[in-house]
This record gives structure tokens, sequence and C-alpha cells, in this order.
């Protein structure tokens, strides 16, 4: 009984496995992951390029008589959606920073002279579309050898529907251009909505084709 | 020739065999009594005593003794040899270990059957010391303060790790009770730490304001912690040419389990039922006579806070942020009916068995019984009550934070009782750096004990 005890009752151990790239995400049964953040910088980003793309006309034109690409300075990410992205955060800023720096559009700052010049600022990301505090900001970047033409600015919102014990809960990203030039500013965003059940029927009792 | 009522063989075969049967009970509860004959509450209280008299090395040579003899305390014990790590300015050794002991507690909280039934006939040291829920949020505290301490490599990573950790246990106190998962009582500190390092970035003031209302929901008394959520809405990290400097203060001896004799109450009595039904067809006896379980010790202390002075200058006294004492207390409480029900159907099995064995012996086994109920006796006496805990642990965790101007400066700390000053005061250079943190850690057990201080500067290094 004793070893029939030890062969049921014995602790498990922990494996790992590597997620092959055409694999779906895998998805998170409390709070938003890879499932959401993966389409959300996907399509703002894409929507932002696609864009900004159109306006190229309005670039410098270079000695090589081909347009230079404009500088943007992404400032940072802020999540004001109701959860805590905990270690997803620096993950977004990264996969934003390469797709744009990826795109033939942008050049973009290296994250450590942005630091570098917030921390020798001391300004709030959220205050540097204050003129003047964008005017420092930015004479800041430039004295380091980085002249800028945009700020970027993310914002990770959230909206949360409930019914009984079922949650929807919408995820929008806003990427924010702003011209320091000239103060104008672009605006586009993506959108997941993600339901939260606490039954395996939730699914089906809420999206069913004949509720409305 | 005279024949047995029991088993039909002669009577003297009958008494050679009840013989032989009892002499290898005997020695079977033998191997069993000497598994639980003493507690870690007693095999720790020598290197607790060194530690709290400062010497650091005597302590851990003890502990490391310990560690080694003892297999089931090995993972507390190691925690404990942690701390001693840590305030001799081994940080990276602590880190260590503690990652070691935080991997092994994650392993252990899944149940083994095989040590629950192995534990019903001796008592609960044979089980696997998975910690406590506040024990295993410490161990990830630890971490980053160990991590603070050196270049602060890992210590975001921990406190994202804290979170985390804070976030099963609160699912898995809402499984138990069938509360809300937000009720979970849980420290502070842990959120503090995540959004006093997310606030140094310059950039990540969400985050920050995100944990200190956290923090600031579990202690919405405590003023420092209102003035750090004021600053990170509307302020800045620190004005240019400033850094600030925070001092983590371990106060008071910290709460340990001793093992006390109990009255089961009629709860832990339901529950014990339950169990005895669950394993075999035995019944709960409707008295039971006092049993061992583990207590929660909680030390006087006659230091309430730590007060700090930067170049001779008072900056004010330390906050508390873990009440490890509370936590510790709470947590016993909401365990106490399951370990008494344990105890209680551990009896009774034992009782179960021991009667078994006299019956198949038959009615005539005469001194052989009188020696089976003998042994069986010490088989219940010499129980003992698992006491395992970090015992190393402060009775409380408390921050203060300053900004100061980069520089070097001398760091005064003083033991504070009631706004006086009731032991010696030590000191330590610091050296601030513009727009960056600086951690200093600091122990007053007691008015009278040598306290250790630690300072990182770590920052300069990069």
């Amino acid at each position: 009984m004793l070893t029939l005890a030890g062969v049921v009752g014995c602790r498990g151990y922990q494996y790992g496995h590597v997620v092959k790239p055409e694999a779906a995400n895998m998805v998170g049964s409390h709070e938003a992951g890879a499932e959401v953040f993966d389409p959300l910088v996907q399509e703002a980003v894409a929507k932002l390029l696609a864009r900004q793309q159109i306006s190229t006309e309005d670039c410098p034109i270079g000695p090589n008589g081909v347009p230079m690409k404009k500088t943007v300075c992404f400032v940072g990410i802020e999540n004001k959606s109701a959860e805590d992205i905990g270690d997803f955060k620096d993950k977004l800023y990264k996969e934003i920073d390469s797709q744009i720096l990826e795109s033939n559009t942008f050049v973009s700052i290296s994250k450590r002279m942005v630091d570098a010049a917030l921390h020798e600022t001391r300004m709030r990301p959220d205050a540097l579309m204050l003129p003047d505090n964008m005017q420092l900001f930015t004479a800041v970047l430039q004295r380091g050898g980085a002249p800028v033409d945009y700020l970027l600015y993310a914002t990770l919102t959230s909206g949360t529907t409930k019914r009984n014990s079922s949650t929807q809960r919408d995820y929008d990203l806003t990427l924010e251009l702003t011209n320091v030039h000239t103060g104008q500013y672009d605006t586009v965003s993506s959108e997941v909505r993600k339901g939260y059940h606490k039954t395996a029927a939730g699914k089906f009792w809420n999206y069913n084709p004949l509720k409305r | 020739m005279t024949r047995c009522s029991c088993c039909n063989s002669t009577a003297r075969h009958c008494f050679v065999e009840s013989t032989r049967f009892t002499g290898y009970f005997v020695a079977g509860l033998l191997v069993l009594i000497c598994l639980g004959c003493s507690t870690h509450s007693k095999r720790v209280l020598q290197p607790r005593n060194f530690f709290y008299d400062g010497q650091l090395q005597a302590c851990r040579e003890s502990l490391e003794k310990l560690a080694k003899s003892n297999r089931h305390d090995r993972d507390v014990v190691n925690l404990d040899l942690a701390v001693v790590d840590l305030l001799a300015g081994q940080p990276k050794q602590a880190e260590s270990k503690l990652r070691e002991v935080r991997d092994r507690f994650d392993h252990l909280e899944q149940d083994s059957l095989a040590e629950k039934t192995v534990s019903m006939w001796t008592d609960d040291q044979v089980r696997s010391y998975a910690g406590e829920d506040y024990e295993k949020i410490l161990i990830r505290v630890f971490l980053s303060l160990s991590s603070l301490m050196q270049d602060g490599m890992d210590a975001e990573s921990y406190t994202l790790q804290i979170q985390d950790k804070h976030e099963q246990l609160a699912q898995a106190f809402a499984q138990r009770n069938g509360k809300e998962a937000s009720e979970y009582r849980a420290l502070p500190l842990g959120f503090y730490m995540r959004g006093m390092l997310r606030e140094a970035t310059h950039r990540d003031y969400d985050d920050a304001i995100r944990n200190y209302e956290v923090a600031s929901n579990f202690l919405p008394n405590c003023e420092p912690l209102l003035w750090d959520l004021s600053r990170a809405r509307n302020g800045v990290h620190s004005q240019p040419g400033h850094g600030v400097l925070y001092v983590f203060a371990m106060v008071g001896r910290g709460p340990y389990k001793i093992e006390v004799a109990e009255q089961p109450t009629s709860d832990a009595l339901l529950i014990a039922d339950r169990i005895v039904s669950a394993v075999g067809p035995y019944k709960l006896p409707p008295t039971v006579a006092p049993i061992k379980i583990p207590d929660i010790a909680v030390p006087s202390s006659d230091v309430d806070c730590v007060g700090i002075r930067v170049d001779g200058n008072a900056v004010g006294p330390t906050v508390s942020l873990a009440n490890i004492e509370e936590l510790a207390v709470t947590t016993y409480r909401a365990n106490r009916n399951s370990v008494i029900a344990r105890a209680v159907a551990r009896r009774v099995i034992k009782k179960a068995t021991v009667a078994a064995a006299k019956s198949g012996m038959g009615k005539d086994s005469g001194w052989a019984g009188i020696g089976m109920d003998l042994a069986g006796i010490a088989w219940e006496a010499t129980e003992a009550a698992d006491t395992r805990c970090w015992g190393l642990l402060p009775r409380d965790i408390q921050v203060l934070r300053v900004e100061v101007p980069a520089g070097d400066h001398q760091l005064q700390l003083s033991p504070l009782l009631g706004n006086r000053t009731v032991g010696a005061a030590q000191a330590a250079p610091i050296r601030i750096i513009d727009g960056q943190n600086t951690y200093a850690i600091c122990w007053f057990p007691d008015a009278r004990s040598v306290s250790q201080v630690m300072c990182s500067n770590w920052s300069d290094k990069r």
C-alpha cells in the first residue's frame, strides 16, 4: 500500500519545450499575454508606418538626392490598463522600437540615449508634450548628437465589460507621434478584445451567433 | 499438550512467536521514535544565540553543521544561512542559497501522498517543508535585496517574481477559502520595492504609481507611502544633482515556532474525524489527551524603529512595510485547526495500530502485550511538533527614503524606542550617485545586540 502511495503520490517534475515560430500563442486565462500584445503592436506600428510613408514627400532631401529619414525618439509606454503587464512592458518597447527601426521611414534614437536625456533633464515622459519641456529635452538629445524630428509615445488602455461570471476586456494600444518642429501630431491605435470566463461554457454562452 | 486458543499451535510456540513479533514491533517503533525525538526550534537555539550576539562566523558554522546532519531541516537552515551571508557582506552567496530554497519550495508545493502517509505513523517533521506563504514572498524580497547589494542585475526580475508569487498565493487563498483573491493580505514591501525600482528608471512612473497604490492599500495610514505615491504621480525621482538613499532596517527579533501541548478544538476534531475515516476503519474517540503542536513565539523587543542621520543631520525614523510578526501569527491561526487535526488523527492511527498488533497476538499476550502498550505510549510520547520555520527573520522590515546631494556622506543609524535612542548608533560611509538609488541594510534585533550595517555602491560600478 505504501509503495502504491509512493508511486501515485510522488511530486512531479517541471518540463519545458521550445515553441515553434509558427505555433499559436498560449492564451492567458487571467490577463493579457503574447496573444494580445503581439497583434496590438503589429497592427498599430503597421498603421503608423503606412500613414507616415504617404507624407515622406515633406522630408528634406539628403546630399545624395534621396529623402532623409525622419528621426524618432520613442519616449516610452504608459500602462493605463486595468492589468499589470509586468515584464511585457520592456518587451513591448523593444518590439515597437525594432519594427520602427526596420522600416525605411524612420531612424530611431537609442533607448540608452533617451534614458540619459530623461535622467539629465529630470523630466517625466508625460511632461514632454509641453512645448518648453519638449524643446529642452530635444536640445539635450541634439547636444548628444541625436537631433530629433518626432517624439513617439505609446499608451496601453483597457475597457472592461462584465456579465455575471464572464468578463470582456478590450485592450487598446495607441501610438502618438508628435512633430517637435511644428507641434503637429498623428495618432493611430489598435484593439484586441478578449473574454474571460469562470466556466468552459462561458465562451459559447456569451459569444454564440444567436446572442445579440 | 496445551494448545493456544488464538492460533491453535502449542503454547510454547505461540509464546516464542509473540515475543519475536513484539521484538520486531518495538524495534520498528524505535526507528520511528528516533525520527521524531527533537524539534527544529531546539536544534537551532545555539546558532540563533550566536547570531544575536553578533558572532556571525560561529553562527554560520553551527548552521552548516545542522544542515549537514539533518536533511529535513536543510531548507530552513539555508534560509538562515542566507541572512547570515547577507549581513556578513556576502550577498552573492546569500542570493545563491535563496534561489536554491525558492526553487525547492516551489517544487514542494505539490503534495506527496507518500510523505503524508508516513507522517501519520511518525510526525509532521518527516513531511518536506514547503514554507509559509509569507516566507515565500520574503525569499524573493531578500533575493532582491541581495541583488541590489551587488550589481542590481536581477533585482527587477525578483520584484516581478514577488508579484507573480503574490498572485499565485492569492488564487490559492481564494480557492481554499471560497473568498475573493483580492481579500488576500500580503506583504506591501514587495510592491514597494517594485515601485522603487521602476521610479528609478526616470521613465516608468506609471508602474511606480501602480505598485505604490497597491502597497498603500495594504497600509492606508502609512504617510511616507502617500508621499511616494504623490511624488510618482506629480513629481520626479530626484532633483538634478541629487540621488536617493533607501535604508532597509530589520528591526527586532522575528517570530519562530515552538512546541506546545494543546487540547484539540471541536473544529480540529471534526477535520481529524474525516482524516481518520479516510485512512481506515477507525473511529475518533470522544476524548483525546493533549497533543503536541507548533505555536508562534514572538520575542519582546525594545526597538521600535531606526533613526537615520546623514552627515549629522536628522532625517527621520524608518517606517514599517512588512510586519512579519503579524503575518506569522495570522498565517499560524489560519492553519492551526488543520495542524491539530493531523495530530489527533495520528494519535488515533497509532493507538489503532497498537491495538491491532495486540489483537493479532491473541488474548494471552501477557508480558508481550504490556511491552507493546509501553512501546505504544513511548511512540505517542516522543512525537514532536513541526517547528521548522525561517528563524532568523526580523520582527519588522522598515524603510526610509531620503533624497541626498550626490557625493560621499556619512550615514548614522540609531535604534529607537518611542523616539528615544536606546542603543549604540552605527555609522557607515555611503556614496550617493546623481539620479540613482543607493541602498543600505541594517539589523537591530534589540538595544543590546550588535547590529550590522551594509551599503551598496553598485551604481558607481556601472
